[in-house]
């Protein structure tokens, strides 16, 4: 999915547990997401905390947005993760 | 660990009012089953059938197939920490009756609406397309068609199928007692050469740990999420490691293909003339994170170095991002300097043009495919169907359309016919496209 928008011209950042995965497939931006079942927070966290954790990953994916990329590059949120 | 296994092949089942084995003849004293059955409060109804290989009969409702098998001599039962108490298995003399199954199919609606814990059934065609399309078209069966009675819990009805399906498989077993078996297998790995390659099996094995039942267990406790252990093949002949009983669906192995492990047993033929065969690794795959996943791998690779492994078999049940635990672990293998081989099946799609495979690495480069799980599959109209459901449901959410079970069905995948992919090598396929 992640390809077909970017060649209608919408730069696309995927948020993914399996970023091997989404490599594999040449995605561009790669955001490394919590878990499988949860990519982009965690649950297991006090409410506060996990909304640091999302508020993060947005961010990096943001961030992942604005970048110029040749070919799948990966960004780590700065976060610390109990999984 | 040294296990006899004694054979008793089975030409042919009859539903009588003695029980007996007698020359390749398998009787049943059906009143006697059915009330045997009928014990479990859990269980509104019972009755058995008997279906052979040609019947133009549709069996419905499939939730697992077993082997009939019981121990005669050695510790433990059959099926220890389920039949019996948490008993070490695998030595001494187990019986088994080849040729027949017995087939667990039951009506029951379940209480998870979404994913892999939701309840699921099976079906069997024994003549036609849909008998070649699975290994058990070819076995006579006996079959239980059961009804559970409503407001079960998941794992109550999980142990109300597999406790009549396995109780029913040990007491025909227990008629071969005293005769003399056609065959004498020996199943005994103590003695080395030096001379031949040491090779393990890593088994993968997707489990789902938030669920009643994880799907896969060990002397009777669901595997949920744990580190790779060691398992002796004869545990595995005498039903140390069961399955869930109330999800039959073709990509996950069921009773029988752990009583009859196909690489395991070939490996286990070959002890000695070929290779030493360490014995088998159980990995629990299916790790929410890539981390997890990449732990697990170096785990099992740890484990087959330890056990002094020079060329590692990995293969794997279940489906999705488990696939990338496996592939992993052959990369674990391979940095190891342990040769690894992967058996899986394939997608590919409809036509066999989509990707095999989710996920690849470099290091995976000797691959045994067992064929496309994804063909489509036309089965024609039946005379007969044997089991709870007259109507089958091709999607499982309540409320889903239902279609006549008779009528001719056309299936997008091979997941709706039990034994219908193979997971670990046991048909004798032939690639006839490349």
């Amino acid at each position: 999915m992640s390809k077909e928008l970017e060649k209608a011209g919408l730069p696309v950042a995927i948020v993914s547990a399996m970023y091997p995965v989404v490599e594999q497939v040449r995605a561009n931006r790669i955001v490394k997401g919590v878990s499988i079942p949860h990519p982009c927070g965690d649950p297991s966290l006090p409410q506060d905390l996990d909304a640091r954790l999302r508020r993060e990953i947005v961010r990096t994916a943001l961030r992942a947005l604005e970048s110029d990329v040749q070919g799948p590059t990966l960004f780590s949120p700065d976060v610390a993760v109990n999984r | 660990m040294r296990l006899e296994l004694a054979e008793y092949p089975v030409k042919e089942i009859r539903l009588a009012r003695i029980s007996r084995y007698q020359s390749g003849v398998l009787e049943i004293d059906r009143p006697a089953f059915e009330d045997m059955i009928l014990c479990d409060g859990r269980i509104a109804e019972a009755s058995l059938a008997v279906v052979h290989p040609g019947d133009n009969v549709r069996i419905t409702g499939i939730r697992d197939i077993v082997e009939p098998r019981v121990k005669v001599s050695g510790s433990g039962q059959v099926f220890p920490g389920i039949l019996g108490p948490v008993e070490a298995v695998g030595d001494g003399r187990t019986h088994r009756l080849s040729g027949m199954t017995v087939v667990a199919s039951a009506a029951y609606e379940g209480t998870v609406r979404a994913g892999l814990g939701v309840q699921r059934s099976a079906l069997l065609d024994m003549w036609g397309p849909g008998a070649e399309a699975s290994k058990f078209g070819a076995l006579a069966h006996l079959v239980l068609v059961m009804k559970l009675i409503p407001g079960l819990s998941e794992f109550d009805a999980h142990k109300a199928i597999q406790g009549a399906e396995y109780r029913v498989a040990r007491r025909i077993a227990e008629l071969t007692i005293g005769v003399e078996p056609s065959r004498l297998k020996m199943y005994d790995l103590s003695v080395r050469r030096p001379a031949l390659p040491n090779v393990i099996l890593v088994q993968g094995c997707l489990t789902d740990d938030h669920q009643a039942h994880s799907g896969v267990s060990y002397y009777g406790m669901p595997i949920r999420e744990s580190l790779s252990t060691f398992v002796h093949p004869n545990e595995l002949l005498d039903g140390a490691v069961a399955v869930i009983a109330t999800r039959g669906i073709g990509y996950f192995p069921i009773t029988w293909d752990w009583q009859n492990h196909p690489l395991m047993l070939r490996l286990c033929r070959d002890h000695g003339q070929r290779v030493n065969f360490l014995g088998i690794i159980l990995q629990r795959i299916r790790y929410e994170t890539f981390h997890g996943k990449e732990v697990i791998a170096h785990n099992a690779a740890q484990l087959a170095q330890t056990l002094g492994a020079q060329g590692a078999i990995v293969t794997w049940l279940g489906s999705g991002n488990a696939f990338v635990d496996v592939m992993l672990t052959l990369r674990a293998c391979e940095k190891r300097g342990i040769a690894a081989v992967l058996v899986t099946y394939e997608y590919g799609g409809k036509d066999g043009v989509d990707s095999p495979l989710l996920f690849y690495v470099p290091e995976a480069d000797a691959v045994v495919s067992t064929g496309s799980r994804d063909r489509w599959l036309t089965l024609p109209e039946a005379e007969r169907i044997v089991g709870p459901y007259e109507q089958l449901q091709i999607l499982s959410y309540p409320g889903a359309p239902v279609a006549d079970a008779r009528g001719q069905l056309i299936l997008d995948a091979r997941d709706m016919v039990i034994g219908g992919v193979d997971n670990w090598g046991q048909e004798s396929w032939i690639c006839n496209g490349y």
